[in-house]
């Protein structure tokens, strides 16, 4: 004889074998991970610069590329950069500075060296007013701007070639560093200890401008007026400054400091180090080649990019020493340019000198292998993303879907509410409800762990039982009070009848014409909240004030026919789950997700109350699996991000308004699968549980729900299913899973049938897993010796 | 003079949708006492007995425990109901539960006891209906006879003042029926209390105390098992002889 145990093993083992190959095959896939070699490449190129001079600045003038440095070094090149050759004027001087605009050419150096080139004629402006000059602008094809120690002198070149010189008025007693102007009227000078002074008409006066106070006593070493609505500037300790048109407020009036979020190292990779408000290595030059894009260069052979501004600034690879400092750039467009140096080094680059990622540029998609190699990561986190809101859309459905049937299987009825007492009451609309308020902290803070030393509980614990013993001891001393029944019902009516009228207004003002009043719940929502509201109240207050204490079933003749009206019978209780089922069974899934996340804009109003509740210096060192499931706060110590949320539920709007669109909906058909296995189970055993003296909810929890749940499991591992099926619909909101990878993959490789074919086996891989567990729960639960199973 | 331990008043019961199940139903049952209610099917036995727990509420009329009147919300009703047991046609055993917990699970949760002490007051009780080898067993893979055994040991557990009994053997093949009647008979003979709604003709006339006929929801005839054997009623005599056909 077999017996019952070896039967179970027996036929138990089969399936955990399915169970422990699926796992295997889910883990295999996990563990694949891409960690093919790169060979990364300098964006720069050396070429030959013919000198061993230091370059100390460059241009780029009417298609050539110029390069000027010490000891009257001039260099130019007509290809671009690729080969140089001595041109221009001789003079014996270090050339420090230079600017090209307005069709000419200004070069200016050592001891009132100033050269100025027209159409390709070279002059030789230099003055004796000034020592060593510190930086030059051009204002006019004739007309520039110099800055030397506190001075700043404008001067007009005429026909002959002489020029006119005029000292600005200016404050004077600091130092200048850099001037840059945008056209001839327009202009910036900056200096030491943070000034930074604007000027409106070519130079002639100067104004100074507020600059943060963070550099009120660091040098502004280079400024440049990049166009009408973007100003920066650097600070010899690195701080990267920036200005920009706000309004009406023309650009160099507010100056703000770059957060420099992030600085990668050269070569890229993800190792990064968080910047803070000032650069890591040492510039002293920056080129604007864009609204975002700047090009940084220093000592210690830096060059470095930004593409958004200065938030993220990657130092670049350069095919030469470590030990070169750069001093300059000049650029044709936002790609092609130089970078020069000291001991004549010039760089040229084609791309801004952008690294070059050899391994990914030749990614070829027509090749399965490469294809896949390239879009699995992204498959990867669809999976994840989908397994999170599946997750929390399953455990949230559930319990939405065990209360709503409760609610509607509960056999409360009118005419229990009608014989409450005034404990009850008390029990039902204040006691309870504040004791649920405070219970909810004190679950929490049990959970977090946050206070293991003193036992929490509930101070309205006795006030409830007193409560509880009261209303049983009214229940027996007094008979049905009918006049306060009465009394209620007149005042639910007269309530009612305020709130439908009271809100009629609203309704009307929307102007709305015969069947568009459908739409006015979103027109009005809380008027049409309290119309209904005082509808039902209104039906209420009318069945209380009908009270004369019999409850029975009343029969009504409508000339043959005969309706038989139980008002007394009505469920209050189910009557809400129902309006909530069929709202959430009676509407598309999608059109949900949009509501939600658009427009009821759910993420947004969650995520901020979430974030007060866990607060990073609320957590701080408390943090626990269980608060990081809502919010995990990066923590390091050295960053300035420290406390930024970088995971849990609250990170992500899209991703809240997904796990409860998901979560609500799954709840309302949940409820009904569960509603109907309670429905399943014979009254008899509910009358069992009764009969030996446990009570409703007693009978609820130990008799009908575990057979209940049992039953309905099949059918809920359907909705389950369903569920991770239907959370491919977050993609519309901008969730990133499965689905929304896929679209991406296809958009970057346009490999339509391989991506979404794995977007397939993916889901598949997913649902199977959960049928199989949720098949090997079944067999696990399953009563012995009942039900038809065609196992044991 | 012996206690009485249960008194039904004036019992009436109106179904919703009007069906006047039970129309005046009055008597007394003493302590140690075993009373049977026979009548035809419909005639409103198993509606007394349910009314008497108040696993439905009567229409009207009073029910008395030990003198107490329990029909009123003031009774704490699961109270009331643990100190009445009740045993069902259709067993109505937890079919997730093996036998022990079955027995156990109101002393866990109604007593308020250990599981352990629950555990071992189940096994007595158990052994009292000749269940104690299938303790572990589900009630699934138990026949109809252990089936009521064990209803009858869950109720009994409780340690009632009283046992109704509704039909307790009408579900069962012939030959398990045996099993049960005796272990009823035991209970009777050990002095329990209890009101046995039964078609076992025999069972009523050999081990009640006291019968009741109940013919369209009234007390047609009332007295000692002898009324079996000498009935007064025409209608009565029809139930019987079709009973014994
Ligand atoms: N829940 C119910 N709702 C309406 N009528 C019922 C209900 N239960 C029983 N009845 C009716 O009440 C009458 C008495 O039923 P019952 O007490 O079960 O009779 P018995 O147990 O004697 O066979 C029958 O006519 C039956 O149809
Ligand atoms: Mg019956």
């Amino acid at each position: 004889m077999v017996t019952e145990a070896s039967t179970e093993r027996f036929m138990g083992w089969p399936k955990r074998k399915d169970l422990i190959a699926t796992l295997a095959i889910v883990a295999l896939f996990v563990s694949i991970s891409g960690a093919s070699a790169q060979e990364v490449r300098s964006g720069w190129a050396m070429v030959d610069s013919g000198t061993e001079s230091d370059l100390l600045t460059a241009e780029f003038h009417e298609g050539e590329f110029w390069a000027f440095g010490t000891g009257g070094i001039m260099i130019s090149s007509i290809d671009g950069g690729g080969t140089w050759s001595e041109s221009g004027i001789s003079v014996n001087q270090d050339l420090t500075s230079s600017d090209s605009n307005f069709g000419s050419m200004a070069v200016s150096g050592n001891d009132g060296t100033i050269l100025f080139m027209r159409d390709g004629v070279w002059t030789d402006v230099s003055t004796s007013l000034f020592g060593d000059i510190t930086d030059i602008a051009l204002t006019g094809n004739s007309s520039f701007v110099v800055i030397q120690q506190d001075e700043i002198w404008t001067c007009e070149i005429s026909e002959d070639g002489s020029a006119d010189w005029n000292s600005a008025s200016s404050q004077g007693e600091i130092d200048y560093f850099s001037i840059s102007f945008l056209d001839s009227d327009n202009g910036l000078v900056s200096g030491e200890k943070g000034a930074i002074m604007a000027s409106t008409d070519g130079g002639a006066s100067w104004e100074y401008r507020d600059a943060p106070s963070e550099v009120s006593a660091t040098g502004i070493i280079d400024i440049e007026y990049h166009s009408s609505i973007r100003a920066y500037a650097i600070s010899d300790e690195g701080h990267i400054l920036k200005s920009s048109r706000e309004g009406n407020v023309p650009v160099g009036f507010v100056w703000s400091i770059v957060e420099i979020e992030r600085e990668y190292p050269p070569g890229g990779g993800s190792e990064f180090e968080v910047g803070g408000s000032t650069l890591d290595s040492d510039v002293s030059n920056i080129d604007v080649i864009g609204q975002f894009k700047l090009l940084l260069s220093g000592s210690s052979g830096y060059l470095a990019i930004s593409l958004d501004g200065g938030n993220i600034v990657s130092q670049q690879m350069i095919p030469l020493s470590n030990e070169t400092s750069f001093n300059g750039f000049a650029m044709q467009d936002g790609f092609r340019g130089i970078a020069i140096g000291e001991n004549g080094s010039i760089l040229r680059t084609e791309n801004a000198g952008s690294e070059e990622f050899v391994g990914f540029e030749v990614i070829d998609f027509n090749d399965f292998g490469q294809f896949v190699d390239y879009s699995k990561e992204r498959l990867m986190d669809g999976l994840v993303a989908t397994a999170k809101i599946v997750i929390f859309g399953i455990i949230m459905g559930f319990s939405l879907g065990i209360i709503l049937s409760m609610l509607k299987t509960s056999p409360t009825t009118l005419k229990n509410v009608a014989q409450t007492n005034r404990f009850q009451i008390l029990l039902v609309f204040i006691v309870t409800p504040i004791w649920v308020l405070m219970q909810i902290p004190i679950s929490v803070v049990k959970a977090t762990g946050l206070a293991k030393r003193w036992n929490l509980d509930n101070p309205l614990n006795g006030v409830m039982g007193y409560c509880k013993e009261r209303s049983l001891q009214i229940a027996a001393s007094e008979p049905l009070n009918v006049i306060a029944i009465r009394v209620i019902g007149v005042a639910l009516l007269a309530f009612g009848i305020h709130r439908i009228f009271s809100n009629l207004d609203d309704i009307s003002a929307l102007n709305l014409d015969g069947w568009e009043h459908i739409y006015s719940p979103i027109g009005a929502p809380s008027a049409v909240f309290w119309i209904l509201f005082g509808v039902g109240m209104a039906v209420l207050g009318t069945i209380f004030l009908s009270c004369n204490g019999d409850f029975s079933i009343r029969e009504l003749s409508l000339g043959r026919s005969n309706i038989s009206l139980n008002p007394w019978g009505i469920r209050p209780l189910n009557t809400i789950a129902t309006v909530y089922t069929d709202i959430f069974r009676n509407t598309p899934l999608l059109v949900q997700f949009m509501f939600i996340h658009f427009g009821f804009e759910l993420g947004r109003r969650l995520q901020d109350p979430g974030m007060m509740l866990f607060d990073f210096d609320y957590l701080e060192g408390n943090s626990n699996f269980i608060t990081d499931i809502f919010v995990v706060y990066e923590t390091n110590p050295e960053s300035l991000a420290y406390g930024r949320p970088i995971g849990g539920i609250l990170e992500d709007r899209a991703y809240i308004s997904a796990i409860f669109a998901l979560g609500l909906n799954s709840g309302a058909y949940q409820c009904e699968t569960i509603r109907g296995a309670i429905a399943a189970i014979p009254s008899g055993q509910m009358e069992a549980g009764r009969s030996i003296g446990l009570n409703y909810m007693q009978s609820m929890r130990l008799v009908v729900m575990p057979q209940a749940v049992r039953i309905c499991i099949p059918p809920l591992g359907n909705e389950m299913v369903n569920l991770v099926l239907n959370s491919s619909l977050a993609m519309i909101i901008g969730y990133a899973e499965i689905t929304r990878q896929g679209k991406l993959i296809v958009a970057t490789t346009f490999q339509v049938f391989w991506t979404w074919g794995m977007v397939l086996i993916s889901y598949f891989l997913i649902t199977w897993t959960l049928a199989l567990f949720l098949r090997y729960l079944e067999e696990k639960t399953r009563i012995p010796g009942l039900g038809i199973s065609g196992g044991a | 003079m012996t206690e009485i331990i249960l008194s039904v008043e004036d019992m009436e019961k109106t179904y919703v949708g009007g069906v006047h199940a039970v129309r005046g139903v009055s008597f007394e049952v003493k302590e140690g006492d075993s009373l049977a209610i026979i009548g035809s099917s419909g005639s409103g036995k198993s509606t007394v007995l349910r009314c008497i727990n108040r696993l439905i509420e009567p229409t009207k009329g009073v029910v008395r425990l030990k003198g107490e009147k329990i029909n009123t919300p003031a009774a704490d009703i699961n109270e009331v109901r643990s100190r009445i047991g009740m045993v069902f046609q259709s067993f109505e055993l937890f079919s997730h539960l093996r036998v022990i917990d079955n027995v156990s699970l109101g002393l866990i949760h109604v007593r308020g006891m250990g599981r352990e002490e629950a555990r071992s007051e189940a096994r007595k009780v158990l052994e009292r209906v000749d269940m104690l080898d299938r303790v572990d067993a589900y009630p699934g893979n138990l026949s109809g006879g252990q089936k009521q055994r064990v209803a009858i040991a869950r109720a009994l557990a409780m340690k009632p003042e009283v046992m109704l009994f509704d039909e307790p053997t009408s579900a069962l093949d012939p030959e398990l029926i045996g099993s049960v009647l005796e272990t009823i008979q035991g209970l009777a003979e050990e002095g329990m209390t209890m009101v046995v709604v039964t078609h076992e003709i025999g069972f009523a006339r050999d081990v009640a105390d006291r019968v009741i006929y109940m013919d369209q929801g009234l007390i047609a005839e009332d007295g000692p098992s002898s009324i079996i054997d000498e009935p007064k009623t025409e209608r009565m005599r029809e139930f019987l002889s079709s009973i014994n056909d």
